[in-house]
């Protein structure tokens, strides 16, 4: 092949990339706690909700995960505005992101709520356990084991998944990739340091995550 | 096998890929004689920027540049096969041979021509204002501002220019020239700093908004040539010589004013000399 890789082209180019990632954290995290909340609740309703709600919730989680995420942030960003809603590239990708992250996060959310078993809150309540006793010591202890795993594993998912952000103009890592790209056309230099900063991103987090679920959960989670 | 020896033997083996992924490898750009030898030349051609190239009703890639390639693969006498690329693939497309020279609104820059050769120019690249009518947004001056917002296509010539000339201004990066041009007329962007050469044809879908387009000879002509891998010279010396003959004759003024509704805004002078 008749290219040289001259990394030295575009190593100055690293620091605008890094603060790139920090936005790309940042997006996977707000999109990820929304998705979160919107799961939660969502397969609370699926769990123990009446009829008409959980059909509701059921077409909301069928909807999007049988859509790709592309089309519904392009949907939010550029037909929402012929309704008269508009709204900035950031707001439209984060939108965007939380409510297929909530769709995810439901029935991630409701297999966690199935797995508990009938007969723990039936020791508890024989023990005398209090509702928020039964809670915390009884409930909260299953359902974190049984979900953190597929948890961590959506976090890093939303973390890759914000590359889609660069089509909207959001200047998030990839968008910035293609940015400096255009500027020096280096793309196997600037790509493969794109791969390397998403690596080490993702292995940050999945560190972070799994720390973070010894110390809460006391989750086996590999560290390393 | 032990965890640790797995991790140890799953680290290698990405590593591994990794550098299999960013390690040149033996295929390289194809001389003159290879071409001509294989019967075929390979062109690539970005369809995200009409009408240079673009997908027709047929799903055909069509438009100015794969009309040009089929003009230049007949004076060579071997058949086309266009491929299409994108911003990222296409240098790595040209120096590892899988294309002979890409086409796509190279335009020529300093910067860029440390990594791809460039044939003499094929078109010219006039810059203007694009804004909604009546808005006074037809200067410099008048874009830059904070409360003006300028929709750009990523990796366009314009954005550097932008960031020195009109640093003031809030500028929105899209994907491509449909998205910038839909941005601006709802709303989201008041106007675009970028090519002019093409806006007649692009304006075609939003004949509902009257647009202002005001050229800016400020920022001076760019001129786009092939991209040919670097030290392809057999190549490139041949095209060379055939966009002579095709500027001579004709050819390119003609695709231009066909697919662009109008003639090319400055005239490329050719010379025999190269």
């Amino acid at each position: 092949m008749s290219y040289s890789l001259i990394y030295s082209q575009v190593t100055g180019h690293i620091p605008y990339l890094l603060a790139g990632a920090w936005l790309t954290l940042q997006l996977a995290a707000i999109s990820f706690v929304v998705g979160w909340v919107i799961g939660l609740f969502n397969a609370t309703i699926l769990s123990y909700g009446p009829r008409g709600a959980r059909w509701f919730v059921q077409g909301y989680v069928t909807f999007f995960i049988n859509t790709p995420l592309l089309v519904q942030v392009f949907f939010i960003f550029f037909v929402l505005p012929e309704a008269g809603i508009l709204l900035s590239p950031y707001a439209a990708v984060a939108i965007g992101m939380s409510l297929n992250a909530g769709a995810y996060l439901t029935e991630i959310q409701r297999a966690g709520f199935a797995s508990l078993r009938r007969a723990e809150i039936d020791a508890a309540t024989a023990m005398g356990f209090s509702l928020p006793q039964m809670v915390w010591y009884v409930i909260v202890p299953h359902i974190a084991k049984a979900l953190y795993p597929p948890l961590a594993n959506q976090f890093i998912i939303q973390v890759m998944t914000t590359s889609i952000a660069a089509i909207f103009a959001v200047e998030e890592l990839t968008g910035r990739a293609y940015n400096v790209n255009s500027l020096t056309f280096r793309s196997l230099e600037v790509f493969s340091i794109t791969a390397v900063i998403y690596i080490a991103l993702t292995l940050v987090c999945s560190l972070a995550l799994a720390l973070i679920g010894r110390w809460l959960f006391r989750v086996q989670a590999k560290v390393i | 096998m032990t965890d640790r020896r797995r991790l140890f033997v799953g680290g290698a083996a990405a590593a591994a890929a990794g550098a299999a992924l960013v390690t040149p490898t033996a295929a390289s750009a194809r001389p003159l004689e290879d071409v001509l030898r294989s019967q075929e030349l390979r062109v690539g051609v970005n369809p995200t920027l009409p009408p240079r190239a673009l997908f027709n009703e047929r799903n055909q890639i069509d438009g100015f540049e794969p009309e040009l390639a089929a003009a230049i693969a007949q004076k060579l006498g071997v058949r086309l096969a266009l491929q299409a690329v994108g911003s990222p693939d296409r240098i790595p497309m040209v120096a590892s041979g899988r294309i002979d020279f890409v086409m796509g609104a190279m335009s020529r820059t300093s910067e860029r021509a440390k990594i791809i050769d460039y044939t003499v120019p094929v078109h010219s690249e006039n810059y203007g204002i694009l804004s909604v009518a009546g808005r006074g947004l037809t200067t410099l001056e008048a874009l830059n501002r904070p409360e003006v917002t300028l929709a750009q296509v990523r990796g366009t010539t314009a954005i550097p220019y932008i960031a020195r000339v009109i640093p003031r201004a809030q500028v929105l990066l899209l994907d491509n020239y449909p998205d910038r041009n839909r941005a601006i007329a709802q709303g989201r962007a008041q106007a675009s700093f970028d090519g002019v050469d093409a806006v007649r044809f692009a304006l075609r879908p939003f004949n509902q908004v009257q647009w202002d387009v005001t050229a800016v000879p400020e920022f001076g002509v760019t001129y786009s040539g092939l991209g040919v891998a670097k030290n392809n010279h057999s190549l490139r010396n041949w095209l060379n010589i055939a966009l002579y003959e095709l500027h001579n004759d004709g050819t390119i003024e003609r695709l231009w004013e066909k697919w662009f509704d109008g003639p090319m805004l400055t005239k490329v002078p050719h010379s025999p000399f190269f």
